[in-house]
């Protein structure tokens, strides 16, 4: 079932057209990476899908009901976590939990029940100060406890890891990864090696659209571009490789940087044969000979270039 | 229902953590002691003055003097200590984004609004009535003759007004922008309204001439049918503003 769906939504401040038609969806139980560059929209979009702001065209829908600007009663099944999330600094972070679970009409067993377990997920168990001392990580961290306090079937992040260090945005993909278990996760980011790390599904947004979408694993293979790179180990030898190796009709391109050719070629798995038997008959020593995998990156800088 | 109380509560330990209820209440404390003390000692005050030969005739303080400084420490002290807790009672989480956490887990934002101006009402309540209480303690041990009229009506138009004072913050909040925005603008309307106070013949239609109508009440120079029809506009204005504010707050880009 798809727990999250956008369809043909637009949204401009002013001249500036920020969402341009705008589609997808996202089905349950996938933590899914919306990824774009900063002021690509994300923000925007999670919060039209709140109900924070309100979309001039189009219908966004949470498990087929459709989400109405201003008071949404889709929010019931969504937990959010805002980019930097502001909590009333004189409470502590069990204080707070309590005023969300009564908020959320939760019963006080259950409240107090929560907040010790996801305070335990979340790291913050025993920390009886109030919030105002918190540095962001924790801050960060409450966060996701709060969102989650409802059990809700989405979670919603906006970029939980881009103000922090590296040991709190570990941290925080960590107790991401583990949240994946009981909800269905959308998460905007601008890192895409946090998305790798734990999206199964992405969807890069680039000037108010959706430029790719699917699961990693498909968009790398849909986005291989077949490179070999050879080092060899002889600088002198590197001209006569290339000028050879040129001369196979499966080889359309080679780039020669000091002694690394990049190898472009077209079909994979029998270039690889011939190359490395060339190399074997000829007797050129090989430092490394590597089949080139697509990175997120790479991925991401083509469609946005 | 539920979820008003809940905010309620929030708001209390908000005012009492922040010390914002402490800062009023000592306020209200002072003026309920130092008015009926001033009004005594006045006399006093200026014979202790050294006026070069000038002498200055001050007649007996009276019970109306005492109950005239409460009033007039009460509408500019009072009231400004009301503008300066509450202003930004509003703004600042607007401001600073701490309703977005509560307001996606479904809280009506209805319920934020109304919440906020009980618990602001209640809290001036208590300050008033600590104050009231005060201040008829000493007046009555430093002038003991003596009575005043429509006393209880003058301090009911006195806390009408600051409740109306209280629901212009709010609508003042939902419009102005920032963390002053709520307090700037209810701030310019009061002031607003104070010029149109003196305007002859208006005053009855303007919640301003409740804060100032006070000791020709308890003097019985006005009496509480003059003033229905301003009771009854500043009942219809508090409505409007806690409505006015609730449907654009709804509205309300966050």
């Amino acid at each position: 079932m798809e727990i999250l769906e956008l369809k043909n939504v637009s949204k401009r401040f002013g001249d500036l057209e920020v969402i341009k038609d705008l589609s997808f969806s996202v089905p349950e139980h996938c933590v899914f990476g919306f990824i774009g560059k900063n002021g690509a929209g994300k923000t925007t979009t999670m919060k039209m899908i709140l109900g924070f702001l309100a979309a001039d065209q189009g219908e966004i829908r949470i498990f087929g009901e459709r989400v109405t600007y201003g008071n949404t009663k889709t929010n019931r099944h969504i937990g959010y976590l805002p980019d930097v999330p502001e909590f009333y600094g004189y409470m502590s972070p069990k204080e707070y939990l309590k005023l969300c679970g009564e908020v959320s009409g939760l019963k006080k067993g259950i409240i107090t029940e929560r907040t010790k377990e996801l305070l335990g997920l979340v790291g913050l168990e025993g920390v009886n100060r109030r919030i105002r001392g918190f540095s962001r990580g924790m801050k960060q961290r409450l966060g996701i406890a709060q969102a989650l306090l409802g059990e809700p079937r989405l979670l919603i992040c906006d970029e939980p890891t881009s103000a922090l260090d590296p040991v709190g945005r570990k941290e925080i993909l960590d107790i991401l990864s583990l949240a994946k278990a009981r909800t269905t996760i959308v998460f905007s980011t601008h890192i895409l090696s946090d998305v790798e790390r734990i999206c199964d599904s992405i969807g890069m947004l680039d000037q108010g659209k959706i430029v790719v979408q699917g699961s990693v694993t498909e968009i790398k293979n849909n986005h291989r571009r077949d490179v070999i790179r050879l080092e060899v180990a002889i600088e002198s030898k590197v001209e006569q490789v290339s000028k050879e190796l040129m001369q196979m009709d499966f080889v359309s391109e080679i780039k020669i940087n000091n002694n690394k050719l990049d190898i472009q070629i077209t079909n994979a798995g029998q270039a690889g044969m011939d190359i490395l038997g060339y190399l074997v008959q000829q007797r050129i020593p090989v430092l490394r000979y590597e089949l080139l995998e697509p990175s997120l990156e790479n991925v991401f800088l083509e469609v946005i270039g | 229902m539920r979820g008003f109380m809940v905010f309620i509560k929030k708001e209390l330990l908000e005012q009492v953590r922040t010390y914002r209820l402490w800062i009023l209440f000592a306020v209200f404390l002072v003026i309920g002691m130092m008015s009926p003390l001033m009004a005594k000692l006045m006399p006093e005050i200026f014979s202790s003055l050294d006026m070069e030969g000038l002498v200055i005739q001050v007649p007996e303080p009276t019970v109306y003097d005492a109950y005239a400084q409460f009033f007039k420490n009460l509408t500019q002290m009072g009231i400004l200590g009301v503008l300066l807790v509450f202003g930004g009672t509003l703004s600042n989480e607007l401001a600073r984004g701490t309703l977005v956490n509560i307001l996606a887990k479904g809280l009506p934002r209805r319920t934020v609004l109304l919440s906020k101006y009980a618990a602001a009402v209640l809290v001036w309540t208590a300050g008033y009535a600590l104050a009231i209480a005060t201040d008829y303690g000493y007046t009555v041990y430093l002038f003991p003759n003596g009575g005043v009229a429509n006393l209880f009506f003058s301090l009911f138009c006195l806390w009408l007004f600051v409740c109306f004072v209280i629901s212009l913050i709010l609508l003042s909040s939902t419009i102005a922008p920032g963390s002053f925005g709520g307090l700037i603008l209810s701030a310019v309307a009061l002031v607003v309204m104070l010029m149109l106070g003196m305007v002859p013949k208006a005053g009855r239609y303007n919640p301003v001439t409740l804060a100032s109508v006070n000791t020709a009440l308890l003097e019985g120079a006005k009496s509480v049918s003059d003033l229905t029809i301003t009771v009854s506009i500043t009942v219809v204005l508090i409505l409007s503003c806690l409505i006015a504010s609730i449907l654009i707050f709804e509205k309300k880009k966050l």
